[in-house]
């Protein structure tokens, strides 16, 4: 079979790696390391081959020869129950051990290949003709040897890391329930579910008596444009007839550290992304409250109408909160939408000894809460949150008939399909339902608790270490731990400029080089004037004091030659 | 182990304590092998889960048993719910209303407290939650537009769950980043575009994707409008179907077009758009100083399943230079989501561009902190800022999985059945007593459209009056077949007719039935059966045993 040649192909390729790479001369770090892993990788491969269905070996499935069947044989075919059981025993076999891996240190977090190579490990191609239930395990093995262990202890490189365990078993079932959030004729148990963990999170907001509206979209980005749409809304309701056309230019307010999501919103919305104002920052990363003042009554003297100030709870980057006091009082005084992005740092919400950082969060019209990121709930769930009730409904429906018959037997304002953008949505709740009822409100509270500890950890550990230089000073608010790793050869540059020069392609290298080694993963970019950084987040629940400290000798390690 | 030892190094001897007994040193053959030695399986134990908590799962420290007997135990509650669902005798809902089920049933409450419950609760929690749910995959289930449980992507599914990343970026989802482009590329190929040339994205649903023809449409006509708004453009209009999906004019809404300036056009009686009506409209849009932008051609319409005739539209649009969008070869973005006809678990919809580029530029911020441009490999398969949104689901995996497991002529196979069955149901109702179709001719999609008239009220004579008690007939029905559970097919009115049964077939489990028969008995039979009003469902079940 065709499709088990990558097994074999490990040798070759492992040494292979420099052909496509054009960082090459500076990944060259451990060598000898490099070839004993493509013995390993032999080894392997000779075992696999010395099994196959066909041959006599003590496989325990020899009763059922996944080579011999098609998807045509699993259910609905006539006597396909048994082969359909096997044949998800199989596939869940092959997902434990892929759980179990992933939480071993020992494991790597990624196999990195270049796009070109990757493309020759399997055969990914869609052909006209049916493969075998072997060839589709093998194909689930493969995506599985390549893709990244998000759940890793030592995963570090996005603000949704971690893989929980009720979580998952809570969007296997979501995936095998298969249904659709538009009615509750067709998703009953979801839409209640969906209606009373809304309530729950507006009454974690400190909204009267979990009063409002709100829905769980598919991110942080739309859940943003939700926001934007429902403010204009309130503002001009002829927009959604007339247009923009129909109303004068409109403005939004956010701070120049906020995420891109507010400008992509801006230019899907027809508002423009000219018409969002970025407000200055101060070195920490807030927004200056001062300065959105100074710009509201700017544009209001220049004859614009500012509609929108997205503040923000926790910015990609640095971490910052926003003051949401000070900007509610301006928000109230100009009659201005407040809204707050809280997709990474909302969820500080659920800790009593963190919630503080979002004071004032209660004073908003609307907030965006992702708990697929620092609640590590599996991905795409992130709610939008609305203090107003019934404006989302005006804002977005439609009244399409042949979906919310006005005649049916059941009460209709739990058919919440109309409020969304979506027509079809996927259940997003369960998953977050279930680690609730799992972990209560205190588990929650303990992991992010817990979360906020290692960086502070590592925040302490680093600001004074030789070679180390943060970004901004201070402890910071949430788990964003911003810095500069300066190899020995960089450290003692005189020239700033090219110190700096050389300082820009540090991180780079070191991650290329960590994914090389798969040892562990950590995000880097540049920021206004500053150069490339290390922005190291922790929302991995599987990380510890150890991990910390593995971080820390791993760029060392990575970056001394530099 | 020379790759252990180097890794090992950096480990303190606790993580390496915790690799597990079950599977131990070969681990890494049994990943990647299939799997053979018997003790390696994973197998279910009886546990006792009322002492556990979700706190004593991985990663816990020694919670690798715990969590494997958690998921083995799940995995156990999905298997028997599958296999329940293509059980013809089981229901298709238990349906109840909402403050029933938000009072609590028999334990079942919805609650979210301080404290953790027990993962037994967690378990009855699943088992409750499927119980009360909707089987979608049950070979009645002929609600909505997607139905059907393909188990290929049901593993898919599962799958994408456990690898629980991101779309954003290559480099935190290798695979299913060129899994896409794949996929993409031979669907392009399939509406046949030269060489599959062009762009694509999955979206989170048809009305997204829709959402995102029109903006590149605008923006391919006025680039501006990106940085300056609308007010940077002329007044533009849309055109579409009367009979198109409301998620076009909820995209004129929110990208401010303003649903007035969405043009609705006359269809004929089967439901298709009359291309003469087109152009008069576009004339006179443009006569008012208007400029006509795009037209929304329909190919199986949600009701009818009406298509377009999209060879006149398309020479329209040339003519006038208006954006196509929806259908084969001549336009200009397609919509399609294989999560409906094709079977795909839910979320999972395309949209396809022909221009290459085009989304990038509409879409694209350049957000610094996941699009570095010094990155070690080509960045051009950082696909995340062709989104509108930030991070997005794995939709592919189950779609690349399924499409494997069957080749394209298994879903050829798979619609061409969906398409013989509705034929089938339409033959044998057309001339049926008490049966009458909403519109005449062969339906061109699954979609067959009907009123069903019970004989109280079949000897009245047209008029308001019948069509007042017609009106009631689909609800009521439709009310008892969710009470008994036994169907779920889909009512609406349209336009000026009253409401009819909207029958659509894209279920699996339904075409694999070798009689035919049996899919009357599931359509029509529940049909007639739920006539008599006022009959309970306990009545009901006692006539059919």
């Amino acid at each position: 079979m065709a499709s088990h040649g990558f097994w074999f192909l490990g040798a070759e390729n492992a040494t292979g790696n420099g052909s496509q790479s054009p960082n090459t001369p500076l990944l060259n770090v451990g060598e000898a390391e490099k070839t004993a892993q493509a013995q390993v990788k032999a080894e392997d491969g000779s075992t696999v081959e010395s099994c196959g269905c066909n041959k006599p070996c003590n496989c325990p499935k020899a009763t059922v020869c996944f080579s011999d069947l098609y998807s045509t044989d699993l259910l609905p075919a006539l006597d396909g129950d048994a082969k359909t059981m096997n044949f998800l025993q199989e596939v869940v076999d092959i997902l434990l051990a892929y759980i179990v891996e992933s939480f071993d240190r020992s494991t790597k977090v990624i196999d990195f290949h270049y796009p070109n190579e990757l493309l020759q490990r399997n055969n990914w191609e869609l052909s006209d003709e049916p493969e075998t239930l072997d060839d589709i395990l093998i194909s689930c093995r493969a995506t599985l040897k390549y893709a990244i262990k998000t759940a890793h202890p030592r995963y570090f490189n996005q603000l949704s890391t971690g893989l929980d365990m009720v979580g998952l078993a809570a969007d296997w079932l979501t995936s095998t329930a298969n249904t659709n959030m538009f009615t509750y004729e067709v998703a009953p148990v979801f839409v209640l579910l969906e209606y009373v963990t809304l309530k729950k999170m507006r009454e974690i907001i400190g909204w009267q008596d979990g009063r409002g509206d709100g829905i769980f979209s598919p991110g942080g980005a739309i859940s943003n444009m939700y926001a934007m749409l429902l403010a204009r809304y309130k503002m001009f309701p002829e927009v959604k007839e007339k247009g923009m056309s129909s109303v004068p230019r409109l403005v939004a307010f956010t701070s120049e550290h906020s995420h891109f999501s507010i400008k992509k919103g801006a230019a899907a919305l027809g508002i423009g992304t000219e018409s969002v104002i970025c407000i200055k920052a101060d070195e920490r990363g807030k927004m200056i409250p001062s300065d959105l003042e100074r710009r509201i009554i700017e544009a209001k003297q220049k004859g614009y109408v500012p509609f929108f100030v997205s503040a923000t709870a926790g910015t990609t980057v640095y971490g910052a909160f926003d003051p949401l006091m000070a900007i509610a009082d301006i928000c109230k005084k100009h009659d201005v939408w407040m809204h707050v992005d809280g997709a990474w740092g909302g969820s500080l919400l659920m800790s009593r000894k963190h919630r503080w950082k979002l004071n004032g969060v209660e004073r908003a019209n609307s907030m965006t809460w992702n708990p697929h990121k620092m609640m590590a709930v599996p991905l795409q769930c992130s709610a939008l949150l609305v203090r107003e009730e019934g404006l989302m409904q005006s804002c977005n429906q439609m009244q399409a008939c042949y979906l919310f018959q006005q005649d049916k037997h059941y009460d209709l304002s739990y058919d919440t399909g109309d409020k969304a953008l979506q027509c079809g949505r996927h259940v997003d709740i369960f998953k977050l339902w279930l680690m609730w009822r799992a972990k209560g409100t205190i588990g929650f509270e303990a992991q992010i608790d817990k979360c906020l500890e290692l960086s502070e950890y590592l925040y302490n550990k680093i600001k004074d270490r030789e070679g180390y230089e943060m970004v901004f000073d201070g402890k910071p608010q949430h788990t964003n731990v911003c810095f500069w790793y300066l190899p020995p050869g960089v450290r003692y540059l005189e020239d700033k400029v090219e110190k700096m020069k050389r300082l820009h392609k540090v991180a780079p290298v070191i991650k290329a080089r960590m994914m090389e080694y798969g040892t562990t993963m950590v995000s880097y970019q540049p920021q206004g004037d500053k150069v490339n950084f290390f922005r190291m987040v922790i929302s991995n629940p599987a990380a510890t004091f150890e991990d910390i400290d593995f971080l820390i000798e791993e760029i060392e390690r990575l970056g001394q030659d530099l | 182990m020379e790759l252990r030892g180097f890794l090992q190094k950096n480990n303190n001897v606790d993580d390496k304590s915790r690799i597990v007994g079950f599977f131990n040193d070969q681990q890494p053959k049994s990943i990647l092998t299939r799997d053979n030695e018997p003790d390696s399986r994973f197998r279910r134990t009886e546990t006792d889960f009322s002492n556990l908590y979700a706190r004593d799962l991985l990663p816990a420290k020694n919670g690798e048993e715990y969590t494997m007997q958690f998921l083995l135990e799940v995995v156990d509650i999905l298997t028997n719910y599958v296999r329940k669902t293509f059980d013809r005798s089981t229901k298709v809902l238990d349906f109840h209303h909402p403050h029933q089920l938000l009072e609590g049933m028999e334990g079942f409450n919805l609650e979210l407290c301080d404290q953790p419950e027990s993962l037994e609760q967690i378990l009855v929690d699943c088992r409750d939650t499927l119980k009360y749910g909707v089987r979608t995959g049950h070979p009645r289930f002929f609600n909505q537009l997607s139905s059907g449980l393909d188990i290929i992507g049901l593993a898919g599914e599962w799958l994408t769950s456990t690898a629980n990343t991101n779309m954003f970026t290559y480099e935190i989802a290798p695979v299913f980043v060129l899994m896409e482009q794949l996929t993409l590329k031979k669907m392009r190929e399939i509406v046949g575009w030269p060489n599959g040339e062009g762009d694509g994205i999955f979206s989170p649903g048809g009305a997204i994707s829709n959402m995102y023809s029109v903006m590149v449409a605008r923006y391919k006509h006025y680039p501006e409008v990106k940085i300056k708004g609308m007010a940077a453009a002329p007044r533009l209009v849309l055109f579409t179907s009367e009979h198109s999906h409301y998620s076009i004019k909820k995209a004129s809404a929110v990208l401010g077009f303003g649903t007035e300036n969405l043009i609705l056009l006359r269809t004929d009686e089967r439901g298709r758009v009359i291309p003469a009506d087109l152009e008069a409209k576009v004339i006179d849009a443009k006569q008012k100083g208007f400029v006509p932008m795009f037209v929304n051609a329909t190919a199986g319409s949600t009701v009818y399943g009406a298509f377009d005739p999209i060879n006149e539209i398309a020479d329209i649009c040339e003519k006038y230079n208006i954006w196509l969008h929806v259908d084969v070869r001549l336009a200009n973005s397609v919509t399609w989501n294989p999560h409906k006809m094709m079977g795909v678990p839910l979320q999972c919809s395309a949209i396809l561009v022909r221009e290459k580029g085009l989304l990038q530029g509409c879409n694209s911020m350049c957000a610094g902190y996941l699009f570095q441009p010094d990155k070690q490999y080509d960045v051009t398969y950082d696909t995340g800022d062709k989104a509108i949104q930030c991070g997005r689901h794995v939709d592919i995996f189950k779609f690349w999985l399924m499409w494997k497991s069957k080749g394209t002529i298994g879903f050829e196979k798979h619609i061409d059945r969906c398409l013989e069955l509705s034929e089938y149901l339409y033959r044998k109702i057309k001339n049926r007593e008490g049966y009458e179709m909403v519109f005449q001719g062969e339906p061109q999609h699954t979609n067959v459209c009907f009123w069903y008239i019970p004989p109280s009220l079949r000897l009245l004579p047209d008029g308001e009056e019948k069509r007042q008690r017609l009106h009631k007939v689909a609800p009521k029905i439709k009310a008892m077949m969710m009470e008994c559970g036994t169907t779920m097919v889909g009512y609406q009115p349209q336009g000026d007719k009253v409401n009819f049964f909207r029958m659509v077939v894209s279920n699996p489990a339904v075409t694999s039935n070798s009689s035919k028969d049996k899919c009357q008995c599931y359509t029509i039979m529940p049909i007639e059966r739920n006539d008599v009003v006022g009959k309970t469902c306990s009545v009901l079940h006692k006539t059919q045993t």
